[in-house]
């Protein structure tokens, strides 16, 4: 440097310019190093989770179908909904289409405005409903209006459709969101359920949901930074869930819900299962409800009519064939006999027992309804004799009645595969703790109570349409059920494939049937009683019918006191029965809440569904009289209910 | 005369030192295009070059000392530039800062990247005469004043960043200039403490308002900041920088984080996140090498320049451009604030690369000379 002066020492100056250069350059490189190749796997994670957004496409729910296979119980047709695409809304002011599309779709320009409030916050992919559940009309306008409002779409959403005027609402049950509560729960939050999935709720929709609900499909999308679709990577469809075929005869079904509908009180039960299987092929509660309203809940109407149903005090949303306990009334008096004859405190040859119009307990009387001499367990459960079976009852002890309990698993759920199905109560000194804590030892008045199905028995019309079908088989305890298989969906082999599926019992450990070993000549002649009941002089002839021999017993189920309130607390009427006596088809119960005694009210709602199977497995018309039952609802005329007729 | 210059000239031509450069305008086009595919920067870029290349060669063959000898008119001129480009009509506002004029065909212009070339002929010119003893007083306010006429006008555009590349051509110049060592060590200890507390006493005394807070923040933990207000663009930055991994990202060029403007200003303050997603980090070190070679050679030149004017111009061109780089590289790798500074040479601009090329061009036009006379 030819003016370098060593005063300055530029040389080692510029020797420190040069240093500082490097130094901060290598600065760089090492923050590099750290972002790129320390941290870069993370932040290449992240930058590719902000512009990969996956919307999901939902699937279609299985159908629900009657025996026949074809005819749907539910399924899910679509509706069009008219929606904003703000991808296409660019710069256009949302405010600015609250009021004219208010004014021509006839929505609330109120909810519109608000709704356009709260989406303003989300990514632009999300669109906006402008109107749910829109009709023809309006789409016509949509279309015609493509130019004005080119942000407008109308979108398919699939909704379940139920039978009008709440046919099977008890057995189908509804879907809905998934709650939040429901979400906390391992068993929702473990099948990777996610907030505004829709799920079954009650019924077989609740029951078989895992089946029911499809696979979700789903749009894999690039979006740019402020949300927009930019571009799609892939799509997978949506898998649809398996349909599923239940045991239900429509036929007996409609039948059974007009005896119910007509009936003194429009409150009940009937049920009609194939006693050879267990599968239900009828099951009506009463009074019912309409589950299409489930999806109408977010508007204010459909709120109002939830709460309806939901504070109704005759409580519709219950189903009472699972929900509901009775006391069994006389009914009780059939595995009364099985279990007499099989424990030996009565044998075939020496079964006579006086009736003595009542007993004498301590120093209290408890009467029979007749006075019936010494009839033997024929003549007894024909007539229904108490006295018979108070000292029926005494001679088999609790030890006796309880054994009866756990042999006709009457102290277990039937297993049936609809949700929140609740345990019969049945004699036991411990329930008599927990229900009269002031007197609570087990004597034998209670004895005496607990063996004609009264006080200490209270069981589903359920539990007890089973026991009655394994004394009509010979002692096959079957797990009456809905479902009668699920139809495979997808390819067999590759992953999705979702295979077919009868009915298993869902508590796998449990015996379908569970064999009782009743010897067949106690079976006949229990059975020989209840074929009494209809053929033979019993409390039930009225509703005969000559060549297809129903045998069945009567009951009357105590709510006050047994016959002591005959207005609004009126006894229950029940009626349990199979048919042909000695070859089972089907086997029945009913009972009608508050009408009465059995043989007037129950037996001949019953009878009606008869003559429907008799028709429809003969051919023919029914033989005998159809009984009318007394004292029917006045609004008459039954409607046929309107089922779906589409299946898809 | 004319014929015997041309044909030293040639042979002394720093052909690497143009070449580096030209070849770092290049491989910036190209991520210019990958961060702007749509546009036509990448076109406008190549056009600038062109001009920048010329303007480097004029400068290159005239002798710089005629340059920096009417380096005043310059000065002046630049001065010039800054007011008009106050003018409402005349300079144009672009993100809240009213920094460039408005050129017919080309686009935009931004003089403060230009009147930096200016003030370093003018801090050259002024402190290029033979010296015995140590800087005066009365010198360095000299110094203060030539650099505080543009800096004051840049700060009425509302352009800090600029400013900052302002500040080092200064420094570089006082330190070259026979600066007591003590004055240095002073400056230094000073700042590295009264930094700190002053930061400290701003925010107790609330001189230093919340949102300045926020952006110091962003810097001190960008993953825990504001990730969509303030911290928005530094998080994009770094996201796009860490994609980059070792090669490259392997997204398409149409879903980059540029594309789906993701980052903001890629092509122009951020062109270094877009390179090093581009290119990885191999490309980045690349790209840091290259500036390395550019400014070593340029200093190595220095060392070997005819007189103090020459070696004084080179080097406040070295320290205009490290702290240039090293701001908008930081800022794009997270450790600075985001600051508009373009990247010397990468970011699409045409003041900014004639700006360069010129300043380039006197450090040629140095080395030309070195054995003349």
């Amino acid at each position: 440097m030819k003016f370098e002066d060593s005063s300055q020492n530029l040389r080692s100056r510029l020797w420190i310019v040069q240093s500082f250069v490097v130094l901060l350059l290598m600065l760089l490189g090492v923050r590099l190093y750290y972002l790129q190749l320390i941290r870069g796997q993370y932040y290449a994670e992240i930058a590719q989770n902000q512009r990969v957004r996956l919307l999901p496409i939902p699937a279609p729910r299985g159908n629900i179908l009657a025996n026949d296979g074809k005819t749907a119980l539910a399924n899910s047709s679509p509706i069009y909904n008219v929606i904003l695409s703000r991808e296409d809304l660019r710069d256009r002011k949302l405010a600015s289409l609250a009021k004219p599309l208010a004014e021509a779709l006839n929505v609330d320009v109120d909810i519109l405005r608000d709704r356009f409030e709260q989406i303003g916050s989300q990514p632009a992919f999300e669109s906006i409903l402008v109107k749910q559940d829109v009709n023809a009309g309006d789409i016509a306008w949509v279309e015609s209006h493509e130019l004005e409002f080119p942000e407008l779409r109308v979108e398919q959403q699939p909704q379940r459709r139920y039978p009008a005027n709440g046919m099977l609402a008890h057995v189908l049950g509804y879907v809905g969101e998934i709650s939040p509560e429901q979400l906390k729960q391992p068993s929702y939050k473990d099948k990777g359920l996610k907030p505004g999935d829709v799920i079954g709720l009650s019924g077989l929709e609740q029951t078989y949901d895992d089946y029911l609900r499809g696979k979700e499909g789903y749009r894999k999308v690039i979006v740019d930074s402020r949300g927009r679709i930019q571009d799609e990577i892939e799509t997978v469809a949506p898998q649809a869930g398996q349909d599923l075929v239940t045991t239900i005869d429509l036929d007996l079904q409609m039948a059974a819900e007009e005896q119910l509908r007509t009936s003194a009180t429009g409150r009940g039960v009937l049920v009609a299962l194939n006693p050879n299987n267990g599968e239900i092929l009828a099951l009506a509660s009463a009074p019912t409800f309409d589950p299409n309203l489930f999806s109408r809940i977010g508007t204010k109407e459909g709120r109002a009519e939830y709460v309806a149903v939901l504070n109704d005090p005759e409580k519709p949303l219950i189903n009472r064939a699972v929900q509901s306990r009775y006391p069994p009334g006389s009914t009780w008096k059939i595995p009364m006999a099985v279990s007499g004859l099989e424990q030996g405190a009565i044998t075939l040859d020496h079964s006579a027992l006086v009736c003595g119009g009542g007993i004498m307990v301590g120093n209290k009387f408890t009467r029979c309804m007749g006075n019936h001499g010494t009839p033997d367990i024929k003549a007894a459960i024909t007539h229904s004799c108490d006295g018979y079976f108070y000292r029926l009852g005494l001679k088999m002890g609790l030890d006796g009645i309880m054994s009866m309990v756990d042999e006709f698993d009457l102290n277990k759920r039937t297993g049936i595969d609809l949700p929140n199905e609740v345990l019969d109560l049945t004699p036991s000194p411990e329930l008599k703790k927990r229900t009269q804590p002031e007197n609570s030892d087990w004597k034998d008045i209670d004895t005496v109570y607990a063996s004609f199905g009264q006080v200490y028995d209270i069981i589903t019309p359920i539990a007890l349409i089973r026991t009655i079908s394994a004394v009509a088989n010979g002692g096959k305890l079957y797990v009456p059920h809905l479902l009668k298989e699920l139809r495979p969906v997808g390819v067999a082999g590759t992953p999705d494939y979702r295979p077919y599926r009868a009915f298993q019992p869902l508590d796998s450990t449990r015996p379908n049937p569970k064999v009782l070993p009743i010897p067949e000549d106690i079976h006949q002649r229990v059975v020989e009683g209840m074929w009494g009941v209809v053929n033979n002089g019993g409390t039930a002839t009225s509703i005969r019918m000559a060549g297809f021999d129903i045998a069945g017993k009567t009951g009357t189920a105590q709510v006050v006191g047994l016959g002591k309130d005959v207005g609004k607390n009126k006894d229950h009427s029940w009626f349990v029965s199979y048919a042909p006596a000695y070859k089972p088809e089907i086997a029945m119960v009913a009972l009608i809440e508050n009408s009465g005694f059995g043989g007037e009210h129950a037996a001949p709602a019953v009878r009606h569904v008869y003559d429907v199977f008799y028709r429809k497995t003969r051919n023919a018309e029914p033989p005998g009289a159809v009984p009318v039952a007394k004292s029917p609802k006045p609004e008459g005329s039954p409607k046929k209910p309107e089922t779906i007729a589409r299946n898809q | 005369m004319v014929a015997i210059i041309q044909k030293r000239g040639l042979r002394d031509f720093d052909w690497l030192l143009a070449l580096l450069a030209i070849g770092i305008v290049c491989f910036g086009t190209i991520q210019i295009r990958n961060a702007q595919p749509t546009e036509s920067y990448w076109v406008k870029q190549l056009i600038g070059l062109s001009i920048a290349v010329v303007a480097m060669l004029l400068v290159a063959f005239n002798d710089y000392r005629k340059l920096i000898n009417i380096a005043p008119a310059f000065y002046v001129f630049g001065l010039v530039l800054l007011v008009i480009v106050l003018v409402p009509g005349i300079g144009l506002k672009i993100n809240g800062q009213r920094a460039w004029i408005r050129v017919p065909g080309i686009g935009q212009f931004q003089p403060s990247e230009f009147v930096k070339v200016t003030t370093a002929m003018m801090l050259a010119r002024y402190f290029g005469k033979h010296r015995s003893g140590a800087l005066t007083l009365k010198e360095m306010a000299a110094g203060g004043l030539i650099l505080a006429l543009p800096i004051f006008l840049i700060l009425l555009e509302h352009d800090v960043g600029q400013v900052l590349t302002y500040l080092p051509i200064l420094a570089i110049v006082l330190f070259l200039s026979a600066i007591r060592m003590r004055y240095v060590v002073a400056a230094v200890a000073l700042s590295v403490i009264m930094l700190p507390a002053a930061y400290w006493v701003g925010v107790k005394t609330h001189l230093i308002k919340n949102y300045q807070q926020e952006r110091i923040n962003v810097i001190l933990d960008p993953e825990n900041a504001d990730r969509r207000g303030f911290g928005y663009n530094t998080w994009q930055s770094i996201l796009t920088v860490g994609e980059g991994g070792l090669l490259g990202a392997d997204t398409s060029a149409a879903h980059s984080q540029s594309s789906l403007k993701f980052l903001p200003e890629p092509h122009t303050d951020f062109i270094f996140a877009v390179t090093a997603g581009n290119a990885g980090f191999v490309g980045c070190i690349l790209v840091l090498l290259a500036y390395v070679v550019l400014l070593s050679r340029m200093i190595a030149g220095a060392k070997r320049a005819p007189d103090r004017m020459g070696m004084l111009v080179i080097m406040a061109v070295v320290g205009g451009f490290t702290c240039q780089i090293f701001i908008n590289i930081g800022m794009a790798l997270g450790i600075l604030p985001v600051i508009g500074v373009p990247l010397p040479l990468m970011s699409a601009g045409l003041a900014s690369l004639i700006a360069t090329f010129i300043a380039i061009g006197f450090a040629i036009s140095v080395q030309l000379r070195r054995f003349v006379n």
